[in-house]
């Protein structure tokens, strides 16, 4: 590869390089400044815009970046199109919104000393996110989920004061490295069939009949085990709750949104550039038949919903409930993937721009809450609704949202889902997904109860938040709302951001 | 057999044997001890694939730099000398099982794949072709790996920095 | 009235209502009340000025130029790609003959509701918030003509009933409540399922000449608008139109409810308090027999003939299962609550003739239970709120106690019997005479009319119970009723008589669509597929 072949491809980085960048800037800040850090969320926010400006321009661009000698002058290790694109912009909002969390959290609060380390971190998460969405070679999807996942194994306990934090920290370490363990050895497998890390070239080299089925089969499924534990799809979920429920709150919601949508964005790039053989014009793409992903992901996707739904429901921690709750969503997402089509796509995109609203809004008022409250268990909410009545009809929006019914955002998600589905005549796995959220209802629901119905044993604690709190609060809730009743921008959005690079 | 393929299954051995003492033995000081061993196992096979630049990078970086810290920190920290570590075997039986099934899987994919197979010349050093592949080709991987080496600094120097009980 | 959006004001009307409440202070509570009850009050003056410009000849069901106070716009549009078609939703609403008394029934009755709920008193403005969400909800449910929307409006109204239930409810109220929301939702999702399918297999032509995917109702009431390979078309040889319209149906019956899905409302009758039984029993349960006869039944004509006996047979099961039970009940409410799933089976029944006369009284039936049962639900609300009590053997006598009661109560009961020249007579009459007249559902229709012995048999057996008799002294200080539980009574009753004597102000309503609807079932279908 030639040095104008490199500055082409940097011209496709700007995003990622932005990102970099702000993660230096924060990092020489901190160090220039380190008796006052007020100024640090400011640069981190600059920074984050920063990249939004690149992010946003980069919308309809499409190409391949950073190709070796080895592989066709077309196909790179990075390619950037509009999906990604999505997916960059998606985990970009969420980082805003989770830094404005982040100066209200009172843990994040306690830990000023270090706050430099904690935007530094987040900016690494940032950058691995930002490569794994648009990564088509084994290389980089190895060390950006390193990238990811280091991050965020320092975040998880970036509170040390308590027990939790560390014993979360841990966990996720240990669960990380097995699972970035067992995707290594699969994808080696790969390299050993093939002799190439690029996902074009791997996809034309295993049209050949000459492949073992077998041997190919072992490696895909270790490397779904790799990218099921960044999306925590069963049965590579267990890490999920004590993880979110020992995380700082803000790291949590990060972990449930970004990472998933990265996650999600990099295992339907996997799919989609390395086993698709075309993509038929009616939006059906044809997989490679040596591996049968419908089966896989179908089973993957029922495994995870109804799990997540049903351990959810004997869930009292609020955060732990959430954890479940988001895995059980990672289900219906997969389920949108089992259809293997443009449509299922596009209503992924559309549900994951809506769970993003709509959990990380939960998350901001269950943070909210327990900063006063100091719990988050769902027995001290009793009769919260109406001391602090707008955070209660809040969160009420946010999980009656999350349970999918109308006229909420949330309903618009999984209607895009199910009708992926009956189109493309997949009725007993619809059924199951309905039945599915018919179940999630019982333990959202639960918490309205608490605050609403249940009598409370004490006077319940007046919550009354600030004027910029309640800002961000209704930046999420009028969406969600507005969303649900008027959804042409994001079906719109969606329908121009299926575009995947690849065959 | 060859030549080459004793010295191999020789260097195998000797990995996954201290490997296997680094897991079993109760001993922490043992166990990093039999961790250098499994070290030099693992840098002989790089040796035999003539990837004579990562062997060397094996032996100065991990068991002259890692290695050395590991036993370093067991030695100061009086205390954990003595412990013994518990390995409570748990469900030896399903884990067995579990492990063989792997075993014998990964072994029948082993020898029933046709690998893919580059026939190359062994060059007389890999150390240039290296340099020059990580900043042309790879170069994007390489920057990126310097990145998740300050992400690990930040963050081991956060995860060392005491926290103060309140403020 | 040519352009006016007269349909979206009744519909909409409490939402605003809602948003005035929201921003009124929690101390005003005679204001929130007095908001509330204007509100529904405009709703049924409005509703009033519909029926008054109501055109009787206008078939309505399937035709989409003789629906009348039609109001229809885009509402979603996004341009298709070659894989994704071009998404369309309509706002669409429109009224027929069907729907009309539907939506005199619910103005009347949350205005009586509205009426009773005077003596709420924690969280007031809560309370009445969502009281006029769910009046919206209600409103929307029958004015809607795009499945789309009429789905959202559905949705709509189970999480403030849940509220209702569960906040102002009686000592189980939580448990009536999730039960009431779990048992809706595992029906309505179904719904979806079917919805979505249907939006699959339907097209409508736009003004361009483009073929798009459609929620419009009425465009999937025409065979020709259906795709020979479209999922749930009916050229389509599988039977998953088969399943799907069963999938619709339990969605539908679990609202009414339909034996054996029936199980939620002696729950959330008992728990929830006196307006909101009256809203649940004399709203609530009727949309789910009117969603059958506005989609199943014209949008799957030729499976609703090949299922007319069942959905008869569960109609006598009904009326049988609910009467018998209803005779065993201690608890005034509850007996209330079964004697509803027992006149619930007339509509089921007379829905199942498939003749004009039997869908005519089933529509009726449903307005008359509407009435009468939110009578029967406010006279328990009398004597509960006065006695907190509703042991039907720890009363006695009350008659003499009462005068007055005691006659709104015999007009009530007289009426769920089916006495002449009650509204109650005309409409069961109706019904068997038309479930008679069908000769395959002629067992079934002789075996239900065991279920107005029995109606009677309980009806007068609490009212011994429970008026007449000697005075149970414990009671002797019981008042007799205000100037407001006059204000619920009294039309109530005029409209219960009035309807008994002149039938035909209701029927004359609901002729010429119901005609329409039945040609279209027995007939319309069959023309273009054979």
């Amino acid at each position: 590869m030639d040095v104008s072949n490199i500055i082409e491809s940097l011209k496709l980085i700007k995003p990622e390089i932005a990102v970099s960048a702000s993660l230096i800037l924060v990092l020489i800040f901190d160090l220039i400044f380190h008796k006052d850090k007020k100024l640090i969320p400011y640069v981190a926010l600059l920074g984050l815009f920063a990249t939004g400006y690149f992010v946003i321009h980069q919308f309809g661009t499409t190409g391949f970046g950073f190709a070796t000698k080895s592989t066709f002058k077309a196909f790179g290790m990075v390619t950037v199109d509009s999906f990604g694109t999505f997916f960059k912009l998606l985990i970009l909002i969420s980082a805003v919104l989770v830094l404005f969390f982040s100066s209200f959290s009172d843990e994040i609060k306690k830990t000023t000393d270090r706050l430099g380390e904690y935007y530094v971190l987040i900016f690494g998460m940032i950058l691995g996110m930002f490569l794994m969405v648009s990564a088509t070679d084994f290389l980089l999807i190895y060390l950006s989920m390193e990238l990811l996942s280091l991050s965020s194994y320092v975040l998880a306990g970036f509170t040390k004061l308590r027990d939790r934090n560390s014993e979360a920290s841990l966990k996720y370490v240990i669960y990380g490295s097995v699972s970035s363990g067992l995707m290594l050895f699969g994808i080696s497998i790969i390299y050993g069939l093939t002799g190439s890390t690029n996902l074009y070239v791997i996809n034309s080299l295993i049209q050949s009949p000459q492949i073992n089925v077998l041997a190919l089969s072992f490696a895909l499924i270790l490397v779904m085990a790799g990218m099921g534990f960044k999306i925590s799809a069963a049965p590579f979920h267990f890490w999920t709750p004590d993880v979110y429920e020992g995380s700082p709150i803000t790291i949590t919601a990060f972990l449930s949104v970004a990472s998933k949508a990265a996650g999600f964005g990099l295992l339907i790039r996997f799919i989609k550039t390395g086993f698709a053989a075309m993509t038929l014009n009616n939006g059906y793409w044809m997989l490679n038949p040596i591996f049968d992903w419908k089966l896989i992901i179908v089973i993957l996707a029922i495994l995870t919903m109804t799990l997540g739904n049903f351990s959810a429901l004997w869930q009292n921690n609020l955060k732990r409930m959430l954890a479940y709750s988001s895995i059980a969503h990672a289900g219906y997402l997969l389920l949108g993937l089992a259809v293997f089509s443009n449509q299922g796509i596009a209503a992924i995109l559309i549900y994951f721009f809506v769970y993003m609203l709509m959990n990380l809004g939960a998350f901001l008022i269950v943070m909210l809450i327990a900063d006063k409250l100091g719990s988050e268990d769902v027995d001290d909410y009793d009769g919260l609704g109406y001391t602090s009545p707008f955070l209660g009809i809040s969160l009420a929006v946010f999980l009656v949202s999350l349970t999918g019914l109308p006229p909420t955002a949330g309903f618009i998600g999984k209607l895009y889902i199910f009708s992926a589905l009956i189109d493309a005549k997949m009725f007993v796995v619809a059924v199951i997904g309905v039945l599915n959220s018919v179940v999630s209802l019982y333990y959202y629901i639960r918490v309205l109860k608490h605050m609403y119905l249940v009598k409370p044993k004490i006077q319940p604690v007046e919550i009354i938040p600030g004027l910029s709190q309640k800002f961000l609060v209704l930046l999420l809730v009028v969406p969600v709302l507005f969303f649900g009743i008027y959804f042409s921008p994001i079906v719109e959005l969606a329908k121009n951001c299926v575009v995947l690079l690849g065959f | 057999m060859t030549l080459y393929d004793i010295i191999f299954y020789l260097f195998a051995l000797i990995t996954i044997g201290s490997a296997m003492l680094v897991v079993t033995t109760k001993n922490i000081v043992h166990a990093a001890f039999a961790l250098l061993l499994t070290f030099f196992g693992v840098a002989g096979i790089y040796v035999l694939l003539a990837a004579d630049f990562l062997a060397i990078v094996q032996i100065m970086v991990y068991v002259g730099g890692i290695l050395v810290l590991i036993i370093f920190g067991v030695m100061l920290t009086n205390k954990i000398t003595s412990v013994e570590i518990k390995t409570g075997t748990l469900n030896v039986l399903t884990a067995s099982i579990v492990i063989g099934v792997f075993m014998g899987l990964v072994v029948s994919i082993m020898v029933w794949t046709g690998w893919y197979s580059m026939p190359a010349p062994i060059p007389a050093t890999t150390a240039y072709g290296l340099g020059e592949t990580l900043i042309s080709d790879y170069a994007l991987i390489f920057e990126l790996l310097a990145m998740l080496l300050l992400i690990a600094l930040v963050g081991a120097a956060s995860i060392a920095r005491r926290e103060k009980e309140s403020l | 009235m040519a352009g006016f959006p007269i349909l979206s004001l009744v519909t909409f009307l409490p939402v605003l209502g809602m948003i005035i409440i929201m921003f009124l202070k929690k101390e005003q509570a005679l204001t929130i009340k007095y908001t509330t009850l204007l509100i529904t009050g405009i709703q049924l003056v409005v509703a009033v000025v519909m029926l008054l410009n109501f055109n009787y000849n206008a078939q309505g069901v399937f035709q989409q130029s003789s629906f009348q106070f039609i109001e229809k716009f885009r509402w979603i549009q996004v341009p298709g790609v070659s894989w994704l078609g071009t998404v369309k939703i309509d706002y669409f609403l429109g009224v027929d003959g069907i729907s009309m008394p539907m939506i005199l029934l619910t103005a009347i009755v949350s205005f009586i509701a509205t009426l009773s709920s005077w003596n709420i008193e924690k969280s007031i403005k809560g309370y009445f918030a969502l009281f006029l969400l769910l009046d919206t909800g209600m409103m929307g449910v029958f004015v809607s003509l795009d499945f789309f929307l009429f789905y959202i409006f559905w949705e709509l109204m189970l999480l403030p009933m849940y509220f209702l239930i569960g906040i102002w409810g009686g000592p189980r109220k939580e448990y009536a409540a999730i039960k009431f929301f779990i048992y809706t939702l595992f029906g309505s999702v179904f719904m979806l399922l079917v919805m979505i399918g249907l939006y699959f297999s339907a097209f409508e032509t736009l003004a361009d000449g483009t073929k798009v995917h459609t929620f419009n109702l009425l465009a999937m009431m025409d065979p020709s608008n259906f795709s020979a390979n479209g999922i749930l078309s009916p050229f389509n040889p599988s039977n998953l139109r088969f399943i799907a319209y069963i999938a619709l149906f339990v969605g539908f019956a679990i609202k009414i409810p339909m034996f054996p899905f029936h199980t939620w409302l002696p729950d959330a009758h008992v728990e929830a308090p006196t307006p909101i039984s009256v809203i649940l029993a004399g709203v609530l349960l009727k949309m789910g027999t009117y969603g059958i006869l506005r989609i199943s039944y014209p949008i799957f004509p030729d499976i609703t003939k090949q299922l007319m006996w069942w959905i008869a047979l569960f109609g006598m099961i009904n009326i049988l299962y609910g009467a018998f039970v209803a005779l065993a009940q201690k608890d005034f409410k509850k007996l209330i609550a079964y004697s509803s799933v027992s006149h619930m089976g007339y509509v089921l029944l007379g829905m199942a003739s498939l003749t004009t006369a039997g869908i005519s009284g089933a529509v009726f039936q449903m307005f008359n239970h509407g009435t009468i049962t939110a009578m029967l639900f406010l006279i328990v609300g009398v004597i509960y709120d006065r006695a907190h009590t509703r042991g039907l053997d720890e009363f006695g006598g009350l008659a003499v106690q009462m005068p007055i009661y005691a006659g709104f109560v015999t007009v009530a009961f007289f009426a769920a019997i089916g006495l002449p020249s009650m509204s109650g007579f005309v409409s069961e009459a109706l019904v068997f005479v038309g479930s008679f007249s069908v000769e395959g559902i002629r067992v079934l229709s002789i075996l239900s009319s065991l279920g107005i012995l029995l109606g009677a048999g309980y009806m007068l057996w609490t009212l011994q119970r429970v008026y007449l008799g000697k005075l149970n002294e414990k009671w002797a200080n019981l008042k007799d009723l205000d100037v407001r539980e006059y204000l619920m009574f009294v039309p109530l009753s005029i409209i219960v008589i009035f309807l008994g004597v002149y039938p035909s102000g209701m029927l004359n309503i609901m002729t010429t669509s119901v005609n329409t609807l039945v040609n279209l079932v027995n007939n319309g279908f069959a023309k273009v597929l054979f």
